[in-house]
């Protein structure tokens, strides 16, 4: 059974109007159980939207989507997947720790459960000391970590990311990189990862989706060969150039084809 | 007993009371060097004089008025809340009540208490304390409606995405988001309901109040005994102000971020 499901996907908004927008057409997509999958391309392409149409978040005009065997919507109501957002959207008037339990309190978790997930989660992140602290008293590298304890609290198989850790900065950003792949390693997570940075999608992806805009459909599944073990060593691999070649020159045929139109691959 | 005060806290006090007293000072000395009327400007000493005289019944007025305001400024703010709530729910209505809300802020809706007068017993407070309840209902109406609305989008979506319904995005969002912007409301609906309740009293009715009782000394060439109730005045719209500040001093949990009337957050 895939994690993932997307068939015969298109995604119109504002249909019949003079403002209509063609996001998606046409795509299909099969993510494994314990992949780690990218959707990159430029502004406008559809894959925030393909995101949503993963999480429920959005209905797909045409074709289906099935998670874990199940379809979406019926995913969403059993809490099947987790999501972080590039803003880590954390709640300031909860401590961390409340932050955490809060996808488990809609689960109706009783508290002592509740506490001990939620400590579970930070030795996870490494942020142990920081549960009674309040988010706006943490760095944005450390509030994204939290957001992803809490988009894993559940321990859901599937985690949907939507360019996490664009707000951040290149040192913590790298540094995220590899903790989120050690995460991912230790509770055995399959992601749907939405970027724009073309390093950030190969040092992390077994596949890398390109796509292009107007309208937003896939171009090319790029494999990246560089093993399950990554460290910081990857990142002078020659796999990992053959990877970022690869996929500059998959983002390249779209730009050809919009030469006006790509706004927003950051090329480093 | 002595209060510590730290020298910060020196810093931040010692200036405005010094300026204060420099201005009183100015204010007695201008009053006997030209030779100023009791009835044209009353020296400050002799207002002071005048408040100690008179301390019980401007008590007793202070009562009444500040009575006024305070059960306007409960019902007010119960009946904004509720309203927000409803609003916020169905939009549709927001859209209708809002431009109502506008209008009704921008006339001196005071007149409106004079129309009142005539629709109740001439001694019934009731006008006035409606006029106070309006003022406040529309100053917590419209800040909480916005707390309960402008919600972040990241924060809607991954309540979605748990799955959570209506209820539960209004207990764990909507609600929590909006209560800074309570306070906000009411600090600024706490001295707006003493205005409002002492400016009542000068379309009719009882002469009880504050407010009545600042004209009528002014009508009777008693310049400093209205300025003693003017004194009074000043401290019962003061006392109004902390109380809703202490409030929310109290309900803020320790260390969580204040926000500005901005709705921005301040650490």
């Amino acid at each position: 059974m895939s994690a993932v499901h997307v068939a015969g996907v298109s995604k119109i908004f504002n249909q019949g109007t003079p403002k209509q927008v063609d996001a998606l057409v046409d795509v299909n997509l099969t993510v494994e159980a314990g992949d780690f999958v990218s959707l990159i391309g430029p502004s406008g392409c559809g894959k925030s939207t393909l995101l949503r149409l993963i999480a429920n978040l959005l209905e797909p005009t045409t074709g289906s989507v099935t998670v874990n065997g199940k379809s979406s919507a019926q995913a969403r109501l059993d809490q099947d997947y987790g999501m972080a957002f590039q803003q880590a959207g954390l709640f300031d008037w909860r401590t961390v720790a409340k932050n955490i339990e809060l996808p488990l309190e809609l689960k109706g978790w009783d508290k002592e459960k509740r506490r001990a997930r939620a400590l579970e989660m930070l030795e996870l992140v490494k942020l142990p000391e920081f549960a009674e602290l309040y988010p706006w008293q943490l760095s944005g590298g450390m509030q994204q970590r939290i957001a992803i304890a809490r988009a894993l609290a559940a321990h859901p198989q599937l985690l949907l990311m939507d360019e996490p850790f664009g707000a951040l900065d290149e040192m913590t950003r790298e540094y995220m990189q590899g903790e989120l792949l050690r995460i991912c390693r230790e509770t055995k997570t399959t992601v749907v990862f939405v970027t724009h940075s073309i390093p950030e999608a190969v040092y992390l992806s077994n596949r890398v989706v390109v796509m292009s805009p107007r309208p937003g459909r896939i171009t090319k599944l790029i494999d990246v060969d560089l093993g399950r073990d990554r460290s910081e060593d990857t990142r002078n691999a020659d796999a990992f150039f053959h990877g970022i070649t690869a996929v500059r020159e998959a983002l390249r045929g779209t730009h050809a084809d919009h030469a006006n139109e790509v706004r927003g691959v950051e090329d480093r | 007993m002595t209060v510590a005060l730290s020298p910060r806290r020196l810093r931040s006090v010692v200036p405005p009371l010094v300026f204060g007293l420099a201005f009183l000072a100015l204010w007695e000395s201008a009053v006997r060097g030209f030779d100023l009327k009791p009835y044209f400007l009353a020296a400050p000493t002799k207002i002071v004089g005048e408040f100690a005289d008179n301390v019980g019944l401007i008590w007793d007025s202070s009562m009444v008025s500040g009575g006024n305001a305070f059960v306007g400024l409960v019902v007010g703010t119960v009946l904004g809340v509720a309203m927000s709530f409803v609003l916020s729910r169905y939009r549709f209505l927001g859209e209708l009540v809002t431009p109502l809300a506008i209008a009704l802020n921008a006339i001196p809706i005071f007149v409106l208490v004079a129309v009142l007068n005539n629709m109740y017993s001439i001694t019934s407070e009731i006008p006035r304390r409606f006029m106070v309840t309006l003022v406040v209902y529309f100053i917590v109406l419209v800040n909480v409606a916005k707390g309960l609305t402008q919600v972040k989008g990241t924060h809607v979506e991954l309540m979605r995405s748990y799955a959570a319904s209506d209820f539960e995005i209004l207990r764990k969002v909507r609600v929590p988001n909006a209560k800074p912007y309570l306070f906000t409301a009411l600090k600024i609906a706490a001295p707006a309901s003493v205005i409002t309740a002492f400016v009542s009293e000068y379309f009719g009715g009882s002469q009880n109040g504050l407010g009545s009782r600042i004209t009528s000394n002014i009508a009777n060439s008693r310049n400093a005994t209205a300025w003693a109730y003017v004194l009074g005045a000043c401290l019962l719209g003061l006392g109004f102000y902390i109380i809703s500040v202490a409030l929310e001093n109290v309900t803020r949990k320790e260390g969580a971020p204040i926000a500005t009337k901005q709705g921005k957050i301040k650490k």
